[in-house]
């Protein structure tokens, strides 16, 4: 036990010994956190619109200033071009075009006989679908909203989220990612380097057992993990406002549970690897479907049944789902019980597999 | 030159000797795309809505029959009608619809009929999604409960809406997400090819052997890069195959201005990894350093996913020192708007500049190591 413990000291005092290493440790999650949590929305905002009408069609002038007026849109470079080349150079995100003769007129019209309403026409860049749909909405709800309030009123509250802040959206995904990130970067690295050292013969040749080595090589990164998970919450907390309405205890033992898988994970990958450039690659490998399936880009649940299953062996999404839930919603037993279920499940095969590998890798 | 020649020369020797990373430079970009390009879809479906109907009356069921026709809602009745925010909390829905009584006899006489819908403020993909798709089913819920409004005279301050999808009629959201992908993946690989070569010479120490020669600083720089170079140029391409052949894509621009602004971005891609591996020497540093700074902000700031449009100012800013944020214009305006290279001209020249200071930075970096 004292060698195992000497072992780990000695492994920890060299992660935390260089400098680098330290700002890699400590003050990147920080830094990482505070910017993608202030950056990111998926709200589709800024929408640049380009209009086109004739000067005296005051219909068509009150209903572009209600487009401006609704926060979604701001005007458009590249006056004077004609709109689809407008849109086409990259000045306009849309365009809306009144009828020929005039808005106003159409709109006489249609009150005056029993011809069809009078319509604008919008021009969406649809090179970006996502966009193009969410501007297709917008503009329908402007024009809707004009005509006054129908009978039916949909009261909608989000809950959690009232103000619908992006940040409170995206921190508590931001921080599973970053810690995740963090811990794998740190262990996927081990082994690789030192056999490409040669000092793993080194390691091999000591008096201590495969089992030491083990626990020498992921507890400090554990320990490490576990700290940032901390850091990183209590910023989450400070810097952000983010709610904390579960409990702390319930957050670091998911944490805990995940820390182990991703170093495991981590340490998995750095036993297969021949080298250090493979070991950076099986990261990459590991960490950018995780970062993409984990819930926070876009929704798992649409995804085909297929693909659907590799998602589901994503430790990330359900770290992501953990988190969300404790700090948001104080944590359902139900939710919090499958989640930390489904982790630990994980959390016991991958440290099962890396410590075989790890002991197959020594002998 | 000579001298750059046989330090690519030697270079390649390297890549060729590991055909694990070779294998997985050119094969990892085409299943990341594929697979990616099928699995990512924004459109939210199957949003489990739980409708507690207090109201019990043909037009409340016709109320939540509205939903359900919209395709977007998995209806499914409510699970605590004591307190029905609690199907959020447990997670048993992802919406919650709560028709108040009297809603049809409101409904009927004209007065403001109400009905509440509860969202999930913890998922920003569902909640998000189902505000923008509200104002449609308002409308829908209008004309099926109280056609008289939409059906009488009265049609003073309708104006309805044609709208044209231009570049990608049928909004398909692969076109979208596969030129990303493709500059994404491709990139990042980019910088992890480079990040470990010359910090790996550092640490076995044939650097030093290296510097005995009267090879100039910008001859290894130059010599390190250009096999990579051609190494991610030949991903890119495969890539740019599977989005044809596999995602059917169009391409309208022209493919001497992609693959030129391509070679400019994998420049600034390898040329990152390079100066990362020159500055800090020591492989597990120089790893942990490309990937900080690569994978996270090029997936969530250069505007792959989450618009650039809608950041704060100060952060839109700072999306501009990430190349990917760059060439995604490029990429995107290339495949499906047919952009020229006066469009593209801002962004083709921020990646030349990118291009140059990089290698300089890269260059000069090693001088200085030799002086110390």
């Amino acid at each position: 036990m004292n060698t195992t413990g000497a072992f780990i000291r000695k492994e920890l005092t060299q992660a935390v010994r260089d400098k680098r290493m330290r700002l890699v440790l400590f003050l990147l999650p920080i830094l990482q956190l505070t910017i993608f949590g202030f950056a990111i929305s998926t709200e589709v905002r800024n929408i640049r619109l380009g209009t086109d009408f004739e000067p005296n069609d005051f219909l068509a002038r009150q209903t572009v200033e209600r487009f401006f007026s609704s926060g979604w849109f701001v005007p458009a470079d590249g006056e004077g071009l004609e709109p689809f080349e407008r849109i086409r150079a990259g000045f306009a995100d849309a365009v809306l075009v009144a009828p020929r003769g005039g808005l106003a007129r159409a709109a006489q019209r249609a009150a005056g006989g029993p011809s069809s309403l009078p319509a604008v026409q919008l021009l969406v860049d649809a090179s970006n679908a996502f966009r193009a749909r969410s501007v297709e909405r917008y503009a329908q709800s402007i024009l809707s909203r004009q005509a006054g309030p129908g009978p039916i009123v949909l009261d909608v509250r989000v809950l959690y989220n009232p103000a619908l802040e992006s940040s409170v959206f995206m921190v508590p995904g931001v921080m599973s990612m970053i810690l995740c990130l963090i811990t794998i970067i740190l262990t996927s690295m081990s082994l690789a380097r030192e056999r490409e050292m040669g000092t793993l013969e080194t390691i091999i040749a000591a008096p201590v057992s495969d089992w030491e080595i083990l626990l020498g090589k992921t507890v400090p990164y554990v320990l490490l993990g576990m700290v940032d998970a901390l850091l990183i919450g209590a910023a989450a907390v400070v810097i952000f406002g983010v709610p904390m309405k579960g409990s702390w205890a319930v957050l670091f033992f998911s944490a805990f549970v995940f820390v182990c898988t991703t170093v495991s994970a981590g340490t998995l990958i750095s036993t297969l690897a021949a080298n250090q450039q493979q070991a950076l690659m099986g990261a990459f490998m590991f960490l950018f479907p995780a970062v993409l399936m984990s819930g926070l880009m876009f929704p798992v649940e649409s995804m085909p049944a297929l693909i659907r299953l590799a998602a589901y062996a994503n430790p990330l999404k359900y770290f992501v789902a953990l988190l969300r839930n404790v700090m948001l919603k104080g944590g359902d037993a139900r939710v919090v019980g499958t989640n930390l279920a489904a982790l630990a499940a994980m959390a016991a095969f991958t440290v099962w597999l890396s410590a075989r590998r790890f002991q197959r890798t020594l002998n | 030159m000579r001298r750059a020649l046989s330090v690519a020369r030697k270079e390649v020797r390297h890549v060729l000797r590991d055909p694990f990373t070779l294998a997985l430079a050119l094969g990892l970009p085409v299943l990341l795309v594929t697979f990616f390009g099928f699995a990512i879809d924004f459109d939210v479906g199957n949003i489990r809505l739980s409708v507690y109907d207090r109201d019990r009356t043909p037009a409340s069921r016709r109320l939540a029959e509205v939903f359900s026709a919209s395709g977007y809602f998995n209806v499914q009745p409510g699970v605590h009608p004591e307190a029905p925010s609690k199907d959020l909390d447990a997670e048993e829905a992802s919406a919650v619809l709560i028709i108040e009584p009297r809603f049809y006899e409101k409904a009927k006489s004209g007065a403001e009929a109400k009905a509440q819908l509860l969202l999930d403020g913890a998922d920003n993909t569902s909640a998000g999604t189902v505000l923008g798709y509200l104002s449609g089913i308002q409308n829908a819920a209008q004309k099926r409960l109280a056609p008289a409004l939409l059906s009488g005279g009265n049609k003073t301050g309708f104006i309805s809406l044609k709208t044209r999808f231009l570049f990608n009629p049928e909004l398909n959201t692969q076109w979208f997400t596969v030129p990303g992908l493709a500059v994404i993946v491709v990139g990042l690989l980019s910088i992890m090819l480079t990040a470990l070569t010359v910090a790996r010479e550092w640490e076995n120490g044939s650097m030093e052997l290296l510097l005995s020669t009267p090879v100039e600083p910008a001859e290894i720089v130059l010599g390190k890069l250009s096999p990579y170079v051609a190494l991610s140029l030949s991903a890119l391409l495969i890539v740019y195959l599977v989005a044809r052949l596999i995602f059917r894509m169009p391409f309208a621009g022209s493919h001497l201005l992609f693959f030129g602004s391509s070679l400019l971005f994998l420049v600034a891609c390898l040329a990152q990894g390079l100066l990362i591996s020159v500055a800090v020497r020591q492989q597990q540093i120089a790893m942990q350093l490309s990937i900080v700074t690569s994978l996270l902000p090029s997936m969530l700031l250069s505007g792959f996913i989450f618009p650039v449009e809608s950041m704060p100012a100060f952060f839109q800013y700072f999306t501009m020192i990430l190349p990917p944020r760059w060439f995604l214009a490029v990429s995107r305006g290339v495949f499906l708007k047919g952009m020229g290279a006066v469009e593209l001209a801002g962004p083709l020249a921020v990646l030349l500049l990118m291009d140059i200071v990089l290698i300089t930075a890269a260059t000069k970096r090693f001088k200085r190591d030799l002086e110390t």
